[in-house]
């Protein structure tokens, strides 16, 4: 049929869409029901934390930081607080370390499980999705148990943590996690061999290792393209190097990959929250450090393995209480970027793409700060 | 069987009222037109209840295998949750976009809901329980079911709404892929029935449970199965549910309803589910056959437990993409029905069945 | 190769255009001259020792006297890191862009661009970022940036 004319057009997907996780919009030129280009545009969560950041003190920066990335906001906390330590030189104690590993743990658990719910709910599948928040909820409570919160912590504190662990923490801790280790049979059983999951996820949104590191992709997106990266082992902070765990590497950089990299980076997690239990130390939960306490002029980028990547932040200080300037850096950000790389060109259909972006497990937050 | 309950067969109750209408004087086609206006509010009386039951039940059944309760607050176990949601969705303010296309927009969920209704004119709900036993029974269902498809379409377009148009053009592709695999399965049932009557086709299945079709191997299971999977996509429903899928097009053909339009498509959708599941026992499972119970409790029964069978398929499998939706169609469901009618043919002409 | 080591090499390296400098706290921080910039890049990721494939971050910071920008790079396979930077002025302060050494720096440069006013040279898609679309405000994140309804934490 040549005089059959047919053209491109644009749909607005975002910012407010069931699946892009936030408000994100897309921009997408489609021919059909493929997506031919696409064009993030963000912003509609700035919060401009950064500059908030510059008219605080240090201590004050801790709460804000929570709302940065608050599907895992221990590690905002940790990657603020090292940045503080390492400009000031504080000492953190030894129980303050391992409890700060506990939970840093906890809460990757918890940021994969909700990522296991939402990417099978981006593929239709609504019942996996309240079965990942619910084992997720147990990790909750650990958290209501130690700090009366159940979603910004404000738990790690510059020189150590606010409060220490009840004595129920412990056993209650080794149930959840046993409970979360057997359930994850069940997750994989519902979902590995699914025809259906099998088709929309293999060979879909291949990632190049190449591509990803131009890109700064970090985190289990990398690692599911093979590249063994993971600052735990590579850039090693807080106590890190002396767990015994493995980083799981897969080679096809595709949907399927980064789904079940995850999945078996929560074995790995239950792996060092068992030996940061097992080698609890006694002790006090914070070292010296004054209130207001003012570093010396300097700057520092520390960098942390999140959930979702790198977490980075960049503090210069000029001497006085407050810092001079806080740059926050996100793996979501470096993933969202990476998006039209990955969609380009290549005839993905639009629930490809919702499925790409969910798989990328991009929070908006991070991404606008 | 149903002797004991005759106050229901409906042409006693049609002969009953006949009489009652000749009785108060009343011209000739005055006396047919209300008994049948009678007849159909009744049927679509019967039929919004159950409508109501299933959107209730379905949310019992989804929220007890995500391990939770579902509705609970509505009386016991929320069993009066759908009715007071279909009351707020009447209240609700009809949100109507300036951009529509009037008429069409109107019409698509009236025809929707038309069309989801006109297939219980021959659907046999037990012993001498049919509206009208049309010797053409289950083309005229084929036939009136595939007005959904143009109500989605109508919809989809007249919402002036990229998403709903998206919406409208799947679920059109998706009812043309599968209508061929669901005509063919149930070719061969009526190949071995030799009549297009519903009662016909349940007469024939009378006696012996092993005379259902499901069990007459080697067509029937294969039948079925291909059916249910024809008819999970004809209804709508996950894995199949491309048209709406929540989590790429938001809502769809339905994305610019608001209020009574929206509970018309929504209760549509659940009297489709009903209509399908119907279909596979009166063709499959022997309709309203069955010992002790009286015959419309034992098609009430077998149909609710299909309904059960698609209803754990939503709520199990993920979504199938557009493209596989239609490469299974054609490329295996096509293939193997076709192949499934010539081994029922051969076996038909061998007359190696019982 | 330790925090030391690389600052020594680095140091010895590269024609003596990243000069270090004792405000790192933890990694070690070089200063460059802007218009050495793409050189510097280039050559920090092609060094076959140090391999800077990785860009971590790009930040810009204000002191009140001056414009600073500092790049945070990383290797991935020799676990090394090191950040680099520079001086602008106040007035008209422009950069190269270097998407062509690492593609993944292209965001972070918008965000200079709209929240510093730093101009990116070659970037070739300068538009609104983080901002409202109708912002007409600025640079926000400069120091000496006011609004009517931005109101500074007070002293504590």
């Amino acid at each position: 049929m040549p005089d059959l004319r047919t053209q491109e057009y644009m749909v607005n997907m975002g910012p407010h869409h069931p699946s892009t996780h936030g408000v994100c919009r897309l921009i997408l030129t489609m021919d059909g029901e493929k997506v031919v280009d696409i064009e993030p545009v963000i912003g509609y969560l700035h919060r401009s934390l950064e500059k908030v950041c510059e008219n605080r003190t240090y201590a004050q920066c801790i709460p804000i930081m929570d709302r940065f990335e608050y599907v895992t906001s221990m590690s905002t906390n940790q990657v603020f607080s090292l940045a503080a330590e390492r400009l000031a030189e504080i000492e953190v104690p030894e129980r303050a370390e391992y409890l700060r590993v506990i939970m840093l743990e906890l809460n990757r658990i918890a940021s994969h499980l909700l990522f296991y719910g939402t990417t099978a709910m981006d593929c239709g599948a609504l019942t996996p999705f309240l079965y990942g928040l619910r084992e997720r909820e147990l990790i909750i409570d650990l958290f209501e148990m130690t700090c009366g919160q159940r979603l910004t912590y404000n738990y790690i504190w510059v020189g150590g943590v606010s409060k220490d662990i009840p004595p129920e923490f412990e056993p209650k801790c080794r149930e959840a996690i046993k409970i979360i280790g057997e359930k994850l049979d069940d997750y994989q059983g519902l979902l590995n061999e699914n025809p259906i999951w099998l088709a929309r996820m293999k060979d879909v949104g291949i990632l190049d290792p190449d591509l990803a590191i131009a890109w700064g992709v970090s985190g289990p997106v990398l690692r599911a393209s093979g590249v063994k990266y993971d600052l735990r082992k590579d850039d090693p902070y807080s106590i890190y190097d002396k767990f015994d765990f493995d980083i799981p590497t897969l080679e096809a950089g595709d949907n399927f990959d980064r789904y079940l990299l995850r999945i078996e980076e929560i074995k790995q997690s239950i792996r060092i929250i068992e030996q940061a239990l097992d080698g609890l130390p006694e002790g006090p939960i914070r070292g010296k450090v004054k209130a207001n306490f003012k570093p010396p002029e300097g700057e520092v980028y520390c960098r942390i393995e999140n959930s979702r990547g790198e977490m980075g932040v960049y503090i210069r200080s000029d001497g006085s209480k407050k810092p001079l300037r806080v740059k926050m850096r996100g793996g979501s950000f470096n993933q969202l970027q990476v998006l039209p790389e990955i969609v380009r060109g290549k005839g993905y259909y639009i629930a490809d793409l919702v499925a790409i972006f969910a798989t990328l497990d991009i929070i908006l937050p991070e991404v606008d700060r | 069987m149903s002797e004991s309950l005759g106050m229901l067969e409906l042409a006693r109750v049609f002969g009953w009222l006949h009489e009652l209408l000749v009785d108060t004087g009343l011209g000739e086609p005055w006396v047919t037109i209300i008994t049948y206006a009678v007849l159909a509010v009744v049927v679509f009386g019967v039929l919004a209840v159950l409508a109501l039951f299933l959107v209730w039940w379905e949310r019992k059944i989804a929220g007890h295998i995500q391990q939770r309760f579902g509705p609970m607050r509505n009386g016991w176990h929320g069993w009066y949750q759908t009715i007071m949601d279909g009351l707020k969705l009447l209240q609700k303010e009809d949100v109507i976009i300036a951009t529509r296309d009037k008429p069409v927009f109107f019409w698509a969920p009236v025809i929707c809901f038309v069309a989801a209704f006109l297939a219980y004119v021959v659907m046999p709900f037990g012993k001498d329980l049919i509206v009208a036993d049309l010797n053409i029974g289950i083309l005229y269902i084929l036939a009136v079911t595939t007005f959904t498809v143009i109500s989605l379409l109508m919809a989809g377009w007249a919402s002036h709404n990229k998403y709903a148009l998206l919406g409208g053009m799947r679920s059109a592709a998706q009812v043309v892929s599968y209508e061929v695999p669901m005509v063919v399965s149930i070719l061969v049932i009526v190949l071995f029935v030799g009549s297009l009557s519903m009662q016909d086709i349940v007469t024939a299945q009378s006696g012996n449970i092993f005379n259902w079709f499901i069990f007459r191997v080697p067509f029937g299971p294969i039948a079925f199965a291909t059916y249910i999977i024809a008819a999970t996509a004809e209804a709508n429903r996950t894995p199949f549910d491309i048209p709406e899928a929540e989590q790429e097009l938001v809502a769809g053909f339905n994305i610019e309803y608001s209020g009574m339009k929206f509970a018309m498509f929504f209760l549509a959708e659940f009297i489709n589910l009903f209509t399908v599941s119907a279909i596979a026992v009166t063709l499959f499972f022997g309709g309203w056959n069955g010992a002790i119970l009286p015959s419309w409790l034992w098609f009430l029964l077998k149909t609710c437990g299909v309904v059960l069978l698609l209803m754990l398929f939503r709520w199990t499998y993920p979504r199938l993409r557009v493209d596989q939706l239609m490469r299974f169609s054609w490329k295996f469901l096509v293939p193997v029905t076709f192949a499934n009618l010539i081994i029922g043919a051969i076996i038909k002409y061998a007359g190696w069945y019982w | 190769m330790t925090r030391e080591e690389l600052k020594s090499y680095v140091e010895g390296h590269f024609d003596g255009k990243l000069k270090s400098l004792d405000t790192g706290r933890y990694d070690p921080i070089f200063e460059i001259q802007p218009s050495d910039l793409i050189t510097v890049a280039k050559a920090l990721r092609d060094d076959e020792s140090l391999k800077m494939d990785f860009l971590c971050n790009l930040g810009a910071v204000d002191t009140c006297e001056k414009l600073e920008v500092v790049y945070s790079v990383a290797s991935t396979t020799k676990n090394l890191r090191l950040d680099f930077k520079f001086s602008l002025p106040y007035d008209n302060p422009e950069v190269d862009s270097i998407k062509e050494v690492w593609p993944g720096i292209d965001w972070y440069e918008r965000e200079i661009w709209e929240l510093y006013g730093i101009n990116v040279r070659n970037h070739g898609n300068l538009k609104q970022f983080l901002l409202p679309d109708d912002w007409d405000q600025g640079n926000p994140m400069r120091k000496d940036w006011d609004a009517p309804d931005f109101i500074r934490m007070p002293e504590v």
